[in-house]
């Protein structure tokens, strides 16, 4: 072995440090007037590449509502295509950067004017009223897809935040089950028990994890309290002290170890500790059932309101769960159109998703839905919070998705003991400002 | 590997006939033919992507509209961003500890099979696979497994009245872990040192041996002052691995660098700054620093490597 095999050895492992990077720009998108977007050529073949984010049971259901679309479009090919949350946004990113995002592609509204600010998602304007039916959707819940280019999502469900909590962990822990009357005081008082009532069991059980450390319960809780949470402008609009009251709800139980460890829940992602059974409540949205009862085994999950905020209201809100957007770069933005809108409207198609993206967004789409099992127990919480749902969703501003993984991510490290609250305040809202700017 | 290697100099030294050297002129054309796809791909997936991204790492680019030029404003915020020290920290923690356990450990296998005895072709092959697929992802979710609440280890581990839960959710524990995966491959480098164990004069052993002596005098005196290159070529090559860990930790922590940010390796947190925060010309500049750092490492170890690396056939 001499010095210069060695050197140029060492070269070419540094070099495959593997620096690489993508080029490239976005398109504008186009204005035009609703309806003017011209009409599908029923003897056109066309392919249009359809992608989401999902497990396999959304996989089927997709599939499944792709064979009905085909048996009213012969003439149009769907390449379908699907992967898990974070990969996916990573993919689509890449894809923006080449201009060659999907035909269709399921969209959130925490990543929708990060595309569509940018001219990446088409103007779905010019084909409404057209290929495109929205007239069976509120204008409320159109309107979260709608940025100042014009409509680029199309809304396709919605859902809102429900206290899940299984009857049978509640009856192990020989306690009583949460109420719909509950306060967050009471909700505490809850965990405590539970905790209490839990030590001396194998495997130990809780009353709930940290609910402080998910972002959006942090946001329902400032909108019941008739709290601004984005400006118009997209800027925080609340303060330090409103974080640091809201991680101190539970300081005491985080103290006393009265919360569902951290330790675990990161190793049972992508599972959690509720759907193991080892917690006995959790908040989540509400079409979240379908996959609790499957990943838990429960015989039965019972879902309950929001706690009551300080006024005696609970404030909450729908959110759009997903949307359907295009791709500006599309070939064929008609048939886009027209696949949104079947996906959109279809009470077949409705049936077959069920409430597993969320409730229906469109009463054709609601029709067909089965009167009993999952779906209707999410309908029948929808009804029954019908009257709590006061607010509307707060617009979220470009960048959130990464405020609210940081948000995650510093409390985990909230409950390993490794940051104080103010720690935490402190380094979340510098990173916000550094991710919102 | 041999200090004779024969370069194209040494061939050409007669002066060749006409005749000859227009068989040459042939024969360089086919090399640079035959050279010319790897050519290609070199430049339009290597030296372009590169060149865009040092061009980026002047940029704040989000993927989804055009780069904008701020001049070094990414490199100034990569010190004021204190996951990026940690994620510094848990790197060169890694590469300090993990790199000299790895070389222990495989000169110490390479020795033990450099022995004559009988199957050595069988554990040397045993001994080498697990570098073969440690970089996998199935690896990587095998030791996840291994690793977790009533995992095997924290099985065995009880077994001997040693309760550490699992290794996986807990940060103090995460970095361990890491650095047994990484000496568990051993391979690459055992193979590298058994082939320079071949190449130690026996006779030098033999004349130790009749000075008198021992098994430890033998090896600090003659094995590893002849080993000395390969040590050197392991060494380098292996802390040059060691910083650009990424699939591993990738799969381990979800690619969330968690929990609590204990195995944010650099390349990791890179990743999540170009693919998850949209920061590309962010994620570039960390992709330079990283370069010109391993560089001034590399130039530091060839420095110091004179006073201790002895090439045999040099004179010093």
């Amino acid at each position: 072995m001499t010095r210069r095999t060695i050197k140029f050895a060492a070269v070419g492992a540094a070099l495959a440090l593997g620096l690489t990077a993508c080029g490239g720009g976005g398109d504008e998108g186009n204005d035009g007037a609703t309806g003017d977007g011209g009409t599908l050529d029923p003897e056109e073949e066309i392919t249009l590449t359809v992608t989401w984010w999902g497990n396999d049971d959304r996989a089927d259901r997709y599939n499944q509502a792709i064979e009905l679309f085909n048996e009213e479009y012969p003439n149009i090919t769907i390449n379908p295509n699907f992967s898990a949350w974070p990969d996916y946004w990573t993919a689509r990113a890449t894809e923006a950067a080449g201009s060659a995002l999907p035909d269709v592609m399921q969209m959130d509204l925490a990543y929708i004017s990060q595309f569509g600010s940018r001219g990446q998602l088409l103007d779905l304007d010019p084909y409404i009223g057209g290929e495109l039916d929205v007239s069976g959707m509120p204008e409320s819940l159109l309107a979260s897809g709608q940025l100042e280019s014009g409509t680029v999502g199309i809304p396709q469900s919605t859902n809102t935040l429900a206290l899940f909590y299984n009857p049978a962990t509640v009856e192990q822990l020989g306690i009583d089950a949460p109420t719909a009357d509950l306060t967050w005081d009471d909700y505490d008082a809850f965990i405590a028990e539970a905790a209490a009532a839990g030590a001396g069991l194998d495997p130990v059980l809780y009353g709930s994890g940290d609910y402080t450390g998910v972002f959006w319960m942090f946001i329902q809780h400032l909108v019941q309290e008739g709290n601004e949470v984005f400006t118009a402008d997209g800027e925080i609009a609340f303060t330090e002290d409103d974080v640091r009251d809201w991680l101190n709800r539970t300081t005491d139980l985080r103290a006393d170890g009265s919360l569902f460890p951290t330790d675990r829940t990161v190793q049972l992602a992508p599972l959690g500790g509720f759907t193991v059974n080892e917690v006995a409540s959790e908040f989540s949205w509400d079409n979240f059932l379908a996959g609790y009862l499957a990943d838990s085994g429960a015989e039965s999950i019972e879902m309950l309101p929001m706690p009551l905020g300080s006024s005696g209201e609970r404030g909450m809100f729908q959110k759009p769960s997903m949307l359907l957007s295009a791709g500006s770069n599309t070939e064929h933005p008609e048939a886009a159109a027209a696949f949104i809108d079947f996906i959109t409207n279809d009470p077949a198609v409705g049936a077959i998703f069920g409430t597993s993206r969320g409730v229906p967004a469109t009463e054709s789409a609601r029709s067909e839905l089965s009167a009993e099992g999952t779906d209707a127990q999410v309908i029948a919480y929808e009804e029954s919070v019908a009257g709590d749902i006061t607010e509307s969703v707060p617009t979220l501003p470009e960048g959130f998705g990464s405020i609210e993984a940081t948000w995650l991510r510093l409390a985990e490290e909230l409950g390993y003991g490794q940051i104080t609250v103010d720690e935490f305040v402190e380094r979340w809202f510098a990173e916000a400002e550094s991710a919102l700017a | 590997m041999t200090p004779e290697t024969i370069t194209p100099a040494k061939v050409a030294a007669p002066r060749p006939s006409h005749q000859k050297r227009r068989a040459r002129a042939a024969e360089t054309r086919a090399g640079y033919g035959f050279l010319t796809p790897w050519l290609i791909g070199f430049f339009l997936l290597t030296v372009g992507p590169m060149a865009a991204s040092l061009y980026l790492s002047f940029t704040d680019y989000d993927l989804f509209g055009a780069p904008e030029f701020i001049g070094l404003e990414n490199y100034r915020n990569l010190f004021d961003d204190p996951r990026f020290r940690q994620s510094v920290v848990v790197t060169v923690t890694y590469v300090v500890i993990g790199t000299p356990i790895k070389l222990a450990a495989s000169l110490a296998v390479a020795m033990l099979l450099n022995a004559k005895r009988k199957g050595l072709g069988f554990y040397r092959s045993a001994f080498y696979a697990p570098s073969l697929i440690a970089a996998s992802v199935s690896v990587a979710i095998v030791w996840k497994a291994m690793f977790i609440d009533d995992g095997i280890v924290d099985q065995v581990l009880s077994l001997f009245g040693i309760h550490l839960g699992g290794w996986v959710g807990n940060p103090d524990m995460t970095m361990p872990m890491f650095v047994l995966l990484a000496v568990w491959a051993f391979g690459a480098p055992m193979v590298i040192f058994l082939a320079g164990l071949k190449q130690v004069p026996q006779e030098l052993y033999e004349a130790a041996e009749v000075d008198g002596a021992g098994k430890v005098r033998k090896f600090l005196s003659i094995t590893l002052p002849m080993l000395s290159p390969v040590i050197f070529f392991n060494l380098l090559m292996e802390t040059i691995g060691a910083f650009q860990i990424f699939g591993s930790a990738f799969i381990i922590s979800g690619g969330t660098g968690g929990p609590a940010g204990s195995t944010l390796f650099y390349t990791l947190y890179l990743y999540i700054r170009g693919f998850t925060d949209f920061k590309m010309g962010y994620a570039s500049a960390m992709a330079w620093l990283l370069v010109v750092v391993v560089g001034i490492i590399t130039v530091i170890f060839f420095r110091t490597s004179r006073s201790w690396v002895h090439y045999a056939g040099e004179s010093k």
